[in-house]
């Protein structure tokens, strides 16, 4: 299920590594997140235990930019491999666009491959997923040990429908990619229909709708964008329309250079050009909400949070601070007293100053 | 659910944008993030721009799915609302439908009690709009298109390689 926004103007798809314990999933990550440049990734997150082995995820993000204008992510995630984990393993297949199983190459694995590979196939179905249509490659790795099975076996063991399928060496970064790179392939390939014809005429409809309570001057900002983009949708590059460019703009048409792009090489923290924008108004106090509540309304909630909701920690924390202080200082009065402070440190000083005395007529007496 | 698509057109993000201006402004929270349960952000207001709001919206779902687990493990179907509190800011995340989770980020200027109040409505009136974004995509059939692909392709190949 890839997500796509078309008002942020971004596709998402979700790849998760599966396989048994230290079969390499995470290794694959590490790799791609140390050769990966840098302003295309955002940071590798492991949930991990004392011992580094995965306890629910390892995350890495990859922003390739824009393509047809669209905002093109991968969310790389891997599960824990253990065979005690499959709760939380199965937690992770939520939502996967695409798969890459990771068997352990090893022949005293191949138990191991088998039995999660098994387990993949019931969380999948368990979900609903088609083990056949979901996009699935997969990966023979720690081809540089020795006592490895032969390929055809372990195409016979793993390979139950014809599945695309790569030789690697994590450690060394063998394969890793060119196991990426299919499945990534494979998930847009998946995402694409033949019918292209984005929606909606409604769409400015139901804006105008929602425009209408809105305060004059924004109707106005509001109208002038929506006209930028749909009487001149090819020239919106040009102007603020790019950053709300609606749905009746076709993603084939070559002609944007995005704002999104500049967001994006900033990092991952940054926002997009549409919220930014909001935020600044914000800010600046401009954007008036339509249908603000009345006086009225706003005081009975607030008696309504008083009576029924959480005691709220700010009124209080204000005036009782000063009696608390007072209690708590006559309490530990004693620690308070100066004298006694002082007449610590001096003896300390003494006893430091004592001992070098005698330091050093027992070194430095004997050599002189 | 496996064969749900998500996605959100323009003229459902204005009226997302709507009410969550209107929930940050009511609760005077420092952000809210609108994110799918598996992951995927889906909107995002406040001050975000320090936040790395990818990894969050992953971290948050996960969150959410282990809570629900745990939720089934005491004989709950879920637990709808979830609540971190920290020293100055603290996280305040709630169910919209049964696919997206709300999550608010705030400090001491405001109480929870307000963010609470305000988080609520918003779920109710985003779960109405997800209802119609959802009814839209079942029964349109559309998209990438091809030439979407092919450049991906290219650019796929420039990117990864050792």
């Amino acid at each position: 299920m890839v997500s796509i926004n078309y008002s942020s103007r971004e596709v998402s798809c979700k790849i998760v590594y599966y396989g048994p314990g230290l079969s390499g999933k995470t290794t694959n990550l590490q790799y791609v997140h140390a050769k990966v440049p840098k302003k295309t990734r955002g940071d590798l997150i492991s949930l991990a235990t004392d011992a580094d082995r995965t306890l629910y995820f390892d995350f890495l993000p990859i922003n390739i930019g824009a393509i047809n204008g669209f905002a093109t992510k991968f969310q790389l995630y891997t599960v824990p491999g253990q065979v005690f984990y499959n709760a939380t393993r199965k937690l992770v297949l939520r939502g996967v666009d695409g798969l890459v199983f990771v068997a352990d190459s090893q022949r005293s694995k191949r138990d191991e491959n088998i039995e999660s590979l098994n387990n993949l196939k019931e969380n999948l179905i368990e979900y609903g997923y088609d083990i056949y249509t979901l996009p699935i490659v997969l990966q023979y790795n720690k081809r540089d040990l020795p006592d490895v099975m032969p390929i055809e076996e372990m195409q016979q063991d793993l390979n139950w429908n014809n599945l695309p399928y790569f030789e690697a060496s994590a450690v060394k970064g063998v394969g890793v990619f060119d196991t990426l790179k299919m499945i990534t392939k494979v998930v847009l390939n998946r995402a694409t229909k033949k019918t292209e014809a984005p929606e909606a005429e409604a769409a400015p409809a139901a804006m105008a709708g929602v425009a209408e309570p809105m305060v004059q001057e924004q109707v106005g900002t509001a109208i002038e964008h929506r006209a930028s983009t749909q009487i001149a949708p090819r020239n919106s590059a040009s102007t603020a329309g790019t950053t709300v460019a609606p749905p009746p703009v076709s993603m084939d048409r070559p002609h944007r250079v995005e704002v999104r792009e500049v967001t994006d090489e900033a990092g991952w923290g940054t926002q997009s050009a549409v919220s930014q924008e909001q935020t600044k108004k914000l800010q600046t106090d401009k954007v008036l909400i339509p249908k603000h509540p009345t006086l009225a309304e706003i005081e009975s909630k607030l008696h309504q949070v008083d009576n029924t909701e959480l005691d709220s920690p700010k009124k209080p924390a204000v005036k009782p601070k000063a009696e608390v202080d007072e209690a708590a200082r006559s309490q530990f009065a004693d620690a308070f007293e100066v004298p006694h402070v002082v007449g610590m440190q001096k003896s300390l000083k003494l006893r430091k100053k004592k001992k070098r005395f005698f330091l050093f007529r027992w070194f430095g007496g004997d050599n002189d | 659910m496996a064969g749900d698509k998500l996605m959100v057109y323009w003229d459902d993000t204005e009226k997302i944008d709507v009410v969550m201006t209107k929930l940050l402004k009511g609760a005077e929270a420092k952000c809210a993030l609108l994110v799918d349960k598996d992951g995927h952000l889906i909107a995002r207001h406040g001050f975000t721009q320090t936040l790395d709001t990818t990894a969050l919206s992953a971290l948050m779902a996960g969150s959410f799915a282990s809570t629900s687990e745990i939720a089934k493990l005491v004989g709950e179907p879920e637990f709808s609302v979830l609540f971190h509190q920290g020293k100055k800011d603290h996280i305040h995340m709630c169910l919209v439908g049964d696919r997206s989770i709300l999550a608010i980020v705030f400090d001491d200027r405001t109480t929870i009690g307000m963010v609470r109040l305000y988080a609520k409505e918003a779920a109710v009136e985003l779960q109405k709009i997800f209802e119609i974004v959802l009814r839209k995509v079942n029964s349109s059939e559309e998209g990438l298109s091809e030439a979407f692909t092919n450049s991906a392709e290219d650019k796929l190949e420039d990117i990864f390689r050792d």
